[in-house]
Order: structure tokens, then sequence, then C-alpha cells
């Protein structure tokens, strides 16, 4: 019994350590900083308690993030789950060709934001990009893009969902395959009409992967850096700077290394918070066979 | 259900996924062809999607003038090393997770999972200064290293494995078997495909690493690959910028993961939506 004990913590232990080193330190470390004053060049700093608290919460950058944050998060995580879906619908029952269109909507999410950034810079110009292009077709005024703070963060949530619908997308698919067919051949007999048996049928014996998705989509969501970084650096005058970039800047450009973690630890407690509350949530609607 | 669908629907079906892939494959497209425009034809009105000429030659030149080389290997070190030895460490302790169980084994998971719900960022600025202590910052090694608590593939990886029938491990317990050999003629033989889904998923992420890298490595030649492509976009600035050689690079900088993603999208979105069972 104690043989097994001790493979078992050798086969753990390299996995474990570099949790403990990259993930769980850091995670104490950072809280510990965020009561400091350390500019991380003097190697001196002083115990400052709540003051980056109080300090952040009166600091209209912080609270503009937090909006932004939230705007982004919803603007993203709502249209994903929803088209992301509505694909899946259209690739139930595999079919000759369905793998080639699955590949094109997935696509995006293999490349790296860098590349494909810089085309979407294009459709996003003002005076001649396609984005305007496409509006004017349409009947409507040309807008901004990401020039304007009006639409700068509109422009930053089209590219994200574009980028990773595929991926809600693929696990929709593979959940919608394992809904019993009996089930719905059940409610056909009962009379049930194709909306009522997706309303009364799939939605619910979908839920726990629309759950799984929403908390995916949320942790991923919240740490989007690249586009944001590329497309617009947080601007024009803070309207795409969501608390992920804040951090970044107050970190990496600023060195107010205890504001910065202060900073981190309200994006922790967002997400725990988050996911306790759709966990509540989940507990009433979703449905574990 | 499984009657044959109206060809009418089928027809209308086939249309509409053609619109959207067309949506989805546009920037690409566009990116590609860009590659033999001149900077007028970018920005004519209205658009023409071809190109006048095809400068094969000329673009083929420019490619190795990019010097991207030095940025793809890099990427790729990180990618597929970094991937593999992460394998490794995760295999090792899913298995002994699974197979190997103890009292805390389940608790021990959920702590794990716990980790996954948080986001990795707001560890950046302990972990660049732990890095910094074991003298690997700016280094690949640190890169990779800092990449190995890999929870969604412990995730993935034991929801894989606790499908393996138990049959197998316990007659083969039953021989005599040991760990080692259980784990690579049992285990790893019934799980390949949950196995090549995490390799391609996370040379993806890792190919295209971006914020991490750049807080990290400063030298550029051990940029990745995203890190050298903004880089080139920067030394041009926003307005000299020769579009035909940006589009160029963007391509180069995008092929290589694409080529690895065809390869292994036979394994990778049935291994998706096959093996990811939530319960």
């Amino acid at each position: 019994m104690k043989k097994e004990t001790m493979k078992r913590f050798w086969m753990m232990s390299p996995f474990l350590a570099t949790l403990g080193l990259f993930w769980i330190i850091p995670l104490i470390l950072g809280l510990l900083i965020s009561f400091t004053d350390w500019d991380y060049i003097s190697p001196n700093f002083n115990w400052v308690g709540l003051y980056n608290y109080r300090d952040i919460v009166t600091d209209p950058d912080f609270t503009g993030a937090l909006v932004n944050t939230v705007v982004f998060g919803v603007g993203t995580i709502l249209p994903t789950i929803a088209l992301g879906l509505g694909f899946a619908i259209l690739f139930k029952n595999k079919f000759k060709g369905s793998r080639l269109y699955q590949m094109a909507i997935f696509s995006p999410w293999i490349t790296p934001a860098v590349a494909v950034a810089l085309v979407w810079s294009w459709i996003y110009e003002p005076d001649r990009g396609y984005g305007n292009f496409l509006l004017e077709f349409l009947g409507l005024e040309p807008i901004g893009w990401l020039h304007s703070s009006d639409t700068a963060m509109l422009g930053i949530i089209i590219f994200t969902v574009w980028k990773s619908v595929g991926w809600t997308m693929l696990f929709y698919i593979g959940a919608l395959e394992r809904v019993p067919v009996s089930a719905y051949e059940a409610a056909t007999l009962d009379g049930c009409n194709a909306w009522q048996r997706f309303y009364h049928i799939t939605l619910p014996l979908i839920s726990p992967t629309t759950y799984f998705l929403m908390i995916i989509n949320l942790i991923q969501t919240i740490q989007v850096y690249d586009q944001i970084q590329i497309m617009t650096q947080g601007g024009p005058g803070g309207s795409t700077t969501t608390l992920l970039y804040l951090y970044y800047e107050k970190a990496f450009q600023n060195f107010q290394m205890g504001s910065a973690n202060a900073v981190a630890v309200v994006i922790l407690v967002i997400i725990l918070g988050l996911s306790v509350l759709s966990t509540r949530v989940s507990q009433r609607f979703v449905h574990y066979e | 259900m499984n009657q044959r669908q109206p060809k009418i629907v089928s027809a209308l079906k086939h249309l509409l996924l053609m619109g959207f892939s067309f949506v989805f494959l546009f920037p690409f497209i566009w990116m590609f062809l860009g590659i033999f425009k001149t900077n007028n034809e970018i920005w004519q009105q209205p658009y023409k999607l071809l190109p006048e000429n095809y400068p094969v030659r000329e673009a083929l030149e420019a490619a190795v003038n990019l010097g991207f080389e030095n940025y793809i290997l890099n990427s790729f070190i990180v990618g597929i090393l970094g991937t593999l030895l992460m394998l490794v460490v995760v295999t090792l302790f899913t298995y002994a997770l699974v197979f190997v169980r103890g009292r805390y084994s389940e608790a021990l998971f959920y702590l794990v999972l716990g980790t996954y719900m948080l986001p990795s960022a707001v560890t950046y600025v302990p972990s660049y200064i732990i890095l910094a202590n074991m003298n690997l910052l700016d280094t690949l090694t640190g890169l990779i290293l800092s990449n190995l608590p890999n929870v969604f593939a412990v995730f993935y990886l034991r929801q894989s494995f606790k499908k393996t029938s138990i049959e197998y491990i316990e007659a083969a317990k039953i021989d005599g078997a040991s760990h080692r050999r259980i784990l690579w003629h049992v285990v790893l033989p019934l799980n390949k495909s949950a196995l090549y889904t995490v390799f391609v998923l996370t040379f993806v992420q890792q190919y295209n690493n971006y914020m991490w890298p750049s807080i990290m490595i400063n030298s550029q030649e051990k940029y990745l690959i995203s890190q050298g492509l903004r880089q080139f976009f920067i030394q041009d600035g926003a307005y000299g910028m020769n579009w035909s050689e940006v589009m160029l690079a963007s391509t180069i900088a995008i092929v290589p993961v694409v080529i690895v993603f065809l390869l292994g999208q036979k394994w990778f979105i049935t291994g998706i939506t096959e093996d990811s069972g939530l319960k």
C-alpha cells in the first residue's frame, strides 16, 4: 500500500511542482504584492494595506475598464454561444461536405491574432475599408470603427466572435449528437413541432454543455489581450481598455506592481463570483441525466 | 428522425453554409490575394478580389527576405517540444489521478480544476519575478517550463482516461505489469484520439502565443512568430506600410499552423465533438 503511495507521488510530482511554481505561488505572491507599493525597479517596498484597492476604486480609469470588460464580456459571450449553437444545429446529421464547412468556420480560431488583426484593420478602415463599404451597401451610415471611441469596442467584439465561435460550435456539435433520437421521436409522436422539440428537449439536454461553454468563454474573454494590443492599444480614449489590459499597462509599462496586482485580484474575484453564481443558476436550469 | 431531408432544404442549407464559410474565410482570402496587389489595388473602390498580375517570383523573393525563419523555428520549438513535454508531465499526473487512486485523488482533481477557473494572466507579474530568480527570463526554456502546468489538458485527458475499460487495467495488473507498461501499452493506445486532440490544441496555442512571450522575452532572436510579426509592423509605421508585404508576412505566419491543423484535423474535430462528453 505504501509503495503505491510513493509511486503515485512520483508520477504526480512533476506536474504538481510546475503547477505550484507557476500558478499557486504566483497567486499568493500576487495577492501579497497587491498590498505593497512596489515599483519593480527598487528592491525596497512598503506595506500599504488596502491603499491600492481604495485607490483603484476611485480611479476613473479602473471603473471605465470595469465597464468595458462587462460590455466586452456580455457582447462577446452571448453572440458566441448563440451563433455557435446555431451553426451546430445546421451541422446536425452529418452530410456530405459538413467537415469542410466546419473547418472554414473554425479556421479563425487556429490563426495567430496578430496576423489576422492586420487584415481586419483594413476592413475597419473608416474611409475605404470593407466594413463601411458593406454598411453603405446595406444603406446604413458608415461608422468610425476603431477610430471612434463609440464603435471601437464593437470592432473588437466582432473580431473576437469571428475568431472564437468555431470552438464553441465544435462543443455544441458533440452535445447535439449525444441527444438520444428516442427523445425526439417521442416528442414528435406527442405532436410537438420543431420549435417545441428544440425548446423542450434539445435545450434542456444540452444545458451542461451550455454551462461549461459559458464558464470557458467567460475565462477566455476576460483574458483577451492580443487583438486589443494590436488593433487599438486600449484606445481611443480608453474605450477598449479592459481590466486585463489595464493590468498589463500598470504592471509592464508603468511598473506600478502593487496597483496592477490589485487589479488582478479584482479580476480573480469577479471570475470566482461569476463562476459561483452560474453554478447556482445551473443547479436550477442545467439537467444532468 | 433519419428521414432524408427534401432536396430543396438540403440545397438551402448548403447555400447558407457556403455563405457563412465565405464570411469566415474572407479575411484569409483577401490576405492571400493581397500578396500580389499594389497599395493602389488594395485601396481602390470598387473592390476587386483578384489582383491584376501574379508576381509569384517577386513574392517568393520577398518571403525569403523577411527573415521569419527564426521566429517560425522558435514557435515550432515551443509548440512541439513544449507540448510534448507538457503531455508527458500531464499524462503521468492524470494516469496517477485516475488509475492509482488514493483517498485524496478526487479532492486533488477538483483543486487542480479550480485553478483552471482562474485567468492565468493574473499570475504574470509573480511568474516573471520567479523566472527572473531562476535566471530563465528571456529564454525559450523558461517559456516552455512556465507552460507545463496545463490544467485544460488534465481535464480533457481525465475525461478520456475514465472511459478506458477498467478490466484491461485490472487484467494487466494481475499479469504483473508495471505502471509503466500499463501506461505505455494499454492506456496510451486506447486514448490516442484524446492525446492527439490535446496536442494539436496546445500546439496551436503555443505557436500563436503572444502576451506572455512578449512580456518575458526581449531578445529579437528568441521571438515567437506573433512577436516577430508585430515587430515587423511597428518598424514600418502605420502609414509607410507596404500592404503586399504585410499580407505576405501574415500569410507566412499562418501557413505553418494551418498545415499542422490540416494534418491533425481528422483527429482533432472528431476528438472535440466525440470525446468531450461532459457529465
